[in-house]
């Protein structure tokens, strides 16, 4: 009883030490309609997972963010800097790590949430916050549309740069029933909510359309395809697969040649990845390869250097993409401000934002109903027999 | 020790003293009983003035320290303004209340509960189901709260049923295969033989707030600010079950379940019922992490089955160790630690104070105010600037990067420790495996040559967290957590206010 | 109601797919052969420590790390410096010396401070080094998957068929799996059966104490033990990853499953170990090809709480009695 007293004490002191410390970091609650000068430093926190499972969006998506702070940045006249907030793919620790970025105020935007189910999760706050959200990678089509009678998931602070899972998804499928002319498909989800999404919206399509679909649903740490393989018929044309992990699909394909099988891996987003290629695969991006792009050279190898020994999949430089909407909009507020800006000027003004040469190609403009994109097409990748990628059509 | 050498019960055999001793540390000790051995120790108090004040101390009664302890953290959110730490106080609480509830299936219970957390997530839906747009029920909250309550404690009992059959470590697994099968069903809940049940990956969302008798407690003020009623809440809940345990604690159950974790067998001889008893602890975690799920919830408004992995088993795991296995003011302390050591951790400013704290700290336990500290000391902080000045002169580029976050601290660390502009995979591998194994290394060695190795030690350190572990604080905090665990059970299995178990063998 | 229309549809068809049936068999070979090496890892340090170590599965993963760090210092899946088969024996070897420095140095440091504690601290120091190492190798390599392109390598050779009788057909790479796995259970098995080291594991396994007074340095045989793990542990993650994708915590799953076949084994019992896990890889490929891939997980674990309830010594273990 005696010992534990005091060591107790002791720990104690140490908390209330590190908490003192801190203490002088909190601010009022009124950030939200706190003007700052626009010659400070301004914040873009970006919310996205960091660490877990799906690490590797974070990993990207805070590279390019950080990449297009230095260069939007500069190229405006502001000075940006990008605060990391790691939602672990957890929506409860998103939420909380919301908190953490509503309470800053010098944060003027967020970029993400990442994933659709944080998104849905953290959209009231950050609302009420008055706090734009552009995410850069939640495809999710209820976030911002109403399908089927139900409300939207998110709010009006919630908007997004790329095109959602339900024009992704029909251009897949007529590619697939026009050009490739299929008669039998696998349909395959990972148990989350993208992949989920879109094979939902291919399965439905393609069934409307008289071809026989097969349904799979694997888990999200599944590796060993051969019994998943082994059950798709002999005679299916394509496999869909828009897993988020590319290897997972690589795998799949490599597990259809194993067992003699002719189907042809279909992937999307998030297989177009080093990772992914096997040849005569077709993966459908929302963005043309930037790699390809010898107009983006300069772009990537900025970001290679700043990088090293990394490489980035597709869900990148959708989050330069929506820095630059955000700092665009902020530039706009200051202007109008006259030097001094709120959050709430900032959202405002995001609708407002047209970009000319924008990093996913072509220009970029709000739709006039949602907050999607008024430009949404896709672009198909074949895989050649060398292993590389190639660009074959633009699908729309 | 300290009058053990006059008592004969103490005493062990001709010779036998010798033969352990040539054993070595590994193999048991012949001739002597743990327990009796160390009664005096357990009696003798500790000299000088820090024993007075422990003395005094410890006749504070515990109902004080409780006292003391709520209204520290009522009287918080009137010092810190700052949602964001209203927030994680918050959450502090509902860590806490796991703690605790684990504690009471490990600590008094003795079971290894490793699917703890899927009775949190049971909580959390039955609130989200009953309490959202989702299937259109409104239920009013404390009826929901009590059916999460009274649910969890019979999902316990379900999952706890093996352990009739089942001892440690079997039980740990079957509680982990419950906790896989729950998240399956959470997952493909949604296509439960054609009906939706649990909203599968996407989750439920617009869950209902809090609301007592007709007033709806608001998850946000303007502003989306955290609202700090919330917190309150959370607290008084915490408070009552706080209590609540400690009277059964003392109670005939909490005997026997101390009884039970010391020798099962013994007890059951002696006519307890065990089974029943392994039964009641499941139950009793369960019900407390089902009630929790349901404060969860209600602030987040909405949940999904990717809230409930296994790194926040660890979490919790790691507070209750840390603080004290058996102890409930241990769950408690160890779960206020973590939680805010975690959250410090996040912005590579505030870990850079914990960090060297820490180093520091550590320092002066190992060595004690001595010669030696200052010496090493010393060393280190030589040995850094003229490392620092060659590898300048060598190649400017290893110098060129920039440390992390701002602060004075980091602005002198920037002059002392090497921070390349390019941190490649082949260093970043190479000095952490070298820390590592250097680490190691030093737990073996004594006397001078532990302190000459102890120098450069700690300047790599240095130089791994500025370069490596200060930049992704997300991955560090497992690293950090699971090392945590290791080196408590080795160093203080006890934790900081556990009791001192002895298995007598 | 899909899932018994779906069995429905299915059993008739079971009888006349050949080629379904006997790729199911091939694939429970396969899997089951990573399966039994793991198991057997877990196997021989309970029989002797009694502990469970959560932390084999994630030398499992380090053993695959290495095997890619090899793979890229020799240069790479397509363009390899010396022959590409050199390259993956010395990929596997080096997995296994690797691995047995990992295992030898996590029970020096924190398994043996722990062999007179309670007996639920080692297993915490299990979990906190299980999780130690994956977020260890997630700081250094990154979050994401990696390959070792195994279909790229000598021009997609390792995916032809060798056995092709019928529907029977089995590809170059599963056969090395297969056989490569079982070579490495014999040799275990020789070990254990014939050498003197592998008498004293046994003596030990039986009863430490007496063999601590028979003269065996128990000491040396806990570490050797671990080494024989470990090495097969490291062997099996150059083996899997060659046919699946790598990352921090692929060991997780696969640990957990090759303790499951430890436990269906029967724990403590070698030959267990190998049968358990070439049925799990059984019980696994059925459920997922003829009964369903959504609720696999969970039929399984099902299963098996079933079974560990029925017969919790496992198929060859013995009952545990407990000497007062």
């Amino acid at each position: 009883m005696r010992r534990r007293g005091g060591i107790a004490i002791a720990f104690v002191a140490i908390v209330a030490a590190a908490l003192a410390s801190t203490a002088g970091a909190g601010s009022s609650a009124a950030a939200q309609i706190q003007a700052i000068k626009c010659d400070s430093t301004l914040k873009i926190a970006v919310l996205t997972p960091y660490t877990g499972p799906a690490a590797f969006l974070g990993q990207d998506q805070g590279s390019w963010a950080n990449l297009a702070a230095k260069n939007v940045g500069k190229a405006l006249g502001l000075k940006v800097q990008i605060v990391a907030a790691d939602s672990t793919l957890d929506p409860a620790v998103a939420a909380t790590a919301a908190q953490k970025v509503i309470a800053d105020s010098q944060v003027i935007g967020v970029v993400g949430p990442a994933t659709s189910g944080a998104a849905a999760g953290v959209s009231p706050a950050f609302f009420a916050a008055k706090l734009a959200a552009v995410t850069g990678s939640a495809s999710n089509t209820r976030l911002t549309k109403i399908v089927g009678g139900k409300p939207k998931t998110a709010t009006a602070a919630f908007f997004r740069v790329i095109a959602d899972d339900s024009l992704q998804g029909s251009v897949d499928a007529k590619y697939m029933l026009n050009t490739l002319k299929v008669k039998k498909v696998a349909v395959l989800d990972a148990q989350e909510p993208y992949s989920e999404g879109l094979a939902d919206i291919v399965e439905g399509f393609l069934k409307a359309k008289g071809v026989a679909v097969q349904r799979f649903s694997v888990t999200n740490s599944t590796t060993d395809y051969s019994a998943i393989v082994n059950k798709i018929d002999k005679d299916t044309d394509v496999a869909f697969t828009p897993f988020q992990i590319a290897a997972n699909a690589q795998a799949v394909a490599v597990a259809l040649r194993e067992q003699g099988k002719k189907a042809v891996v279909f992937g999307t987003d998030g297989t177009i990845a080093p990772e992914f290629k096997f040849p005569g695969s077709y993966a459908s991006v929302f963005a043309p390869d930037l790699t390809l792009d010898p107009s983006k050279k300069a772009l990537v190898d900025q970001w290679k250097k700043d990088n090293p020994g990394r490489t980035f999949s597709a869900f990148g430089p959708t989050s330069y993409g929506a820095t630059e909407v955000i700092l665009r909009a902020a530039k706009k507020a200051c202007i109008d401000g006259k030097g001094t800006i709120t959050r709430q000027d900032v959202l405002r003004r995001i609708k407002s934002v047209k970009i000319k040469d924008w990093i996913l190609c072509g220009s970029f403009a709000w739709s006039t109903k949602t907050n999607d994109p008024l430009y949404g097409a896709y672009w198909l990748f074949k895989i050649q027999p060398d292993g590389q990628n190639k660009q074959i059509a633009k699908l729309s | 020790m300290s009058g053990f050498d006059g008592d004969d019960l103490t005493q062990p055999l001709e010779g036998a003293r010798e033969a352990a001793a040539a054993e070595g540390p590994t193999s048991p000790e012949v001739g002597r009983d743990e327990w009796v051995a160390r009664h005096d120790e357990h009696r003798a108090g500790r000299s000088g003035l820090l024993g007075i004040v422990e003395e005094r101390l410890s006749r504070i009664p515990w109902w004080a320290w409780l006292t003391l302890f709520v209204a520290v953290f009522a009287l918080m959110p009137v010092g810190v303004t700052d949602g964001y730490w209203r927030r994680v106080a918050f959450d502090t609480v509902l860590f806490m209340m796991l703690a605790l509830g684990l504690n009471v299936v490990v600590g008094w219970g003795g079971l290894l509960d490793l699917g703890y957390i899927m009775f949190y997530g049971f909580g959390a839906y039955t609130y989200a189901i009953l309490r959202s747009p989702e299937f259109g029920f409104h239920w009013p909250t404390l009826l929901v709260m009590a059916i999460a309550l009274v649910g969890g404690a019979l999902l316990g009992i379900l999952v706890g049923l093996p352990s009739k059959r089942l001892s440690g470590d079997y039980l740990a697994i079957v509680t982990l295969f419950a906790y896989q099968i729950f998240i399956s069903i959470l997952i493909g809940g949604d296509n439960i033989f054609g009906s939706n049940v649990t909203g599968g990956v996407n989750g439920i969302l617009k869950v209902d707030p809090l609301s007592f008798f007709g007033h709806v407690v608001p998850v946000s003020k303007e502003g989306g600010v955290f609202n700090v009623a919330y917190l309150y809440i959370a607290l008084a809940f915490s408070t009552v079950l706080f209590i609540a345990l400690r009277f059964i604690d003392r109670s005939r159950t909490g005997r026997a379940w101390r009884s039970m974790r010391e020798d099962s067998l013994a007890a059951q001889l002696m006519g307890m019922p065990v089974p029943w008893l392994k039964l009641m602890a499941f139950s009793f975690g369960a019900a407390i992490a089902a009630f929790t799920g349901t404060l969860f919830v209600a602030l987040n408004g909405s949940v999904f089955p990717g809230n409930f992995d296994l790194t926040l088993l660890i979490t919790i795991y790691a507070m209750m160790i840390l603080g004290g296995l058996g102890s409930q003011a241990g769950a408690v302390i160890g779960a206020i630690l973590i939680s805010v050591l975690l959250e410090l951790l996040r912005d590579p400013s505030n870990s850079r104070y914990i960090f060297y704290l820490a180093l520091v700290l550590g320092l002066v336990v190992v060595l004690r105010l001595s010669v030696r500290l200052a010496v090493v000391a010393g060393g280190v902080i030589a040995l850094g600037i003229v490392v620092r000045l060659v590898v300048d002169q060598v190649d400017a580029s290893w110098t060129g990067g920039a440390p992390d976050g701002t602060g004075w601290l980091g602005d002198l660390i920037a002059r002392w420790v090497v921070e390349p502009s390019a941190v490649t995979l082949w260093l970043k591998s190479v000095t952490y495996i070298s820390l590592i194994a250097l680490a190691l290394l030093l737990t073996t060695l004594r006397g001078w040559t532990r302190l000459i190795v102890l120098v450069p030690t700690i300047y790599l350190a240095a130089f791994v967290w500025e370069n490596i572990l200060a930049v992704e604080p997300a991955v560090t905090r497992y690293i950090l957590l699971g090392g945590l665990l290791v080196v408590v059970m080795i160093v203080r299995p006890n934790g900081i206010v556990g009791e001192k178990r002895v298995e007598i063998i | 109601m899909t899932g018994l229309a779906t069995l429905l549809d299915v059993l008739p068809l079971a009888a006349v797919d050949l080629d379904r049936l006997f790729q199911t068999i091939v694939n429970s070979a396969t899997l089951g052969s990573i399966y039994a090496l793991i198991a057997l890892g877990y196997t021989m340090v309970y029989g002797i420590l009694k502990l469970l170590n959560f932390a084999h599965g994630d030398v499992f993963m380090i053993g695959a790390y290495i095997g890619l760090g090899v793979l890229h210092v020799f240069g790479g899946a397509t363009t390899p410096i010396i022959s590409i088969w050199l390259v993956i024996l010395l990929m596997v070897l080096a997995a296994m010396v690797g691995c047995a420095v990992v295992g030898v140095t996590i029970e020096r440091f924190a398994y043996r401070p722990l062999r007179t504690a309670p007996r639920i601290a080692p297993l915490i120091s299990a979990l906190g080094v299980s999780f130690f190492l994956q977020y260890s190798m997630q700081l250094l390599f990154g979050a994401q998957h990696r390959t070792y392109d195994t279909f790229l390598m000598d021009g997609g050779r390792l995916f032809e068929s060798v056995i092709a009788w019928g529907p029977l057909d089995v590809s170059l790479l599963r056969l090395i799996v297969i056989v490569g796995t079982a070579v490495l259970m014999v040799g275990l098995w020789m070990v254990v059966s014939r050498t003197r080291m592998g008498k004293a594991m046994r003596a030990t396994a039986v009863d430490r104490d007496a063999a601590a007074m028979m003269g065996i340095d128990v000491d040396r045989v806990i570490v050797f033990t671990f080494i024989l793990g470990s090495a097969l542990a490291g062997a099996g993650g150059v083996l899997f990853a060659m046919r699946s994708d790598i990352y921090p915590q692929m060991g997780f799953i696969v640990g957990l499953a090759g303790f499951i076949a430890a436990v269906i084994g029967g724990i403590g019992s070698i030959p267990g170990a190998m049968l358990g896990g070439y049925l799990l890889g059984l019980v696994e490929s059925v459920t997922q090809t003829y009964i369903t891939t959504q609720w696999s997980n969970l039929v399984i674990f099902a299963v098996l709480i079933i079974f560990m309830l029925v017969r919790p010594q496992g198929l060859l273990g013995r009952p545990e009695i407990k000497k007062v």
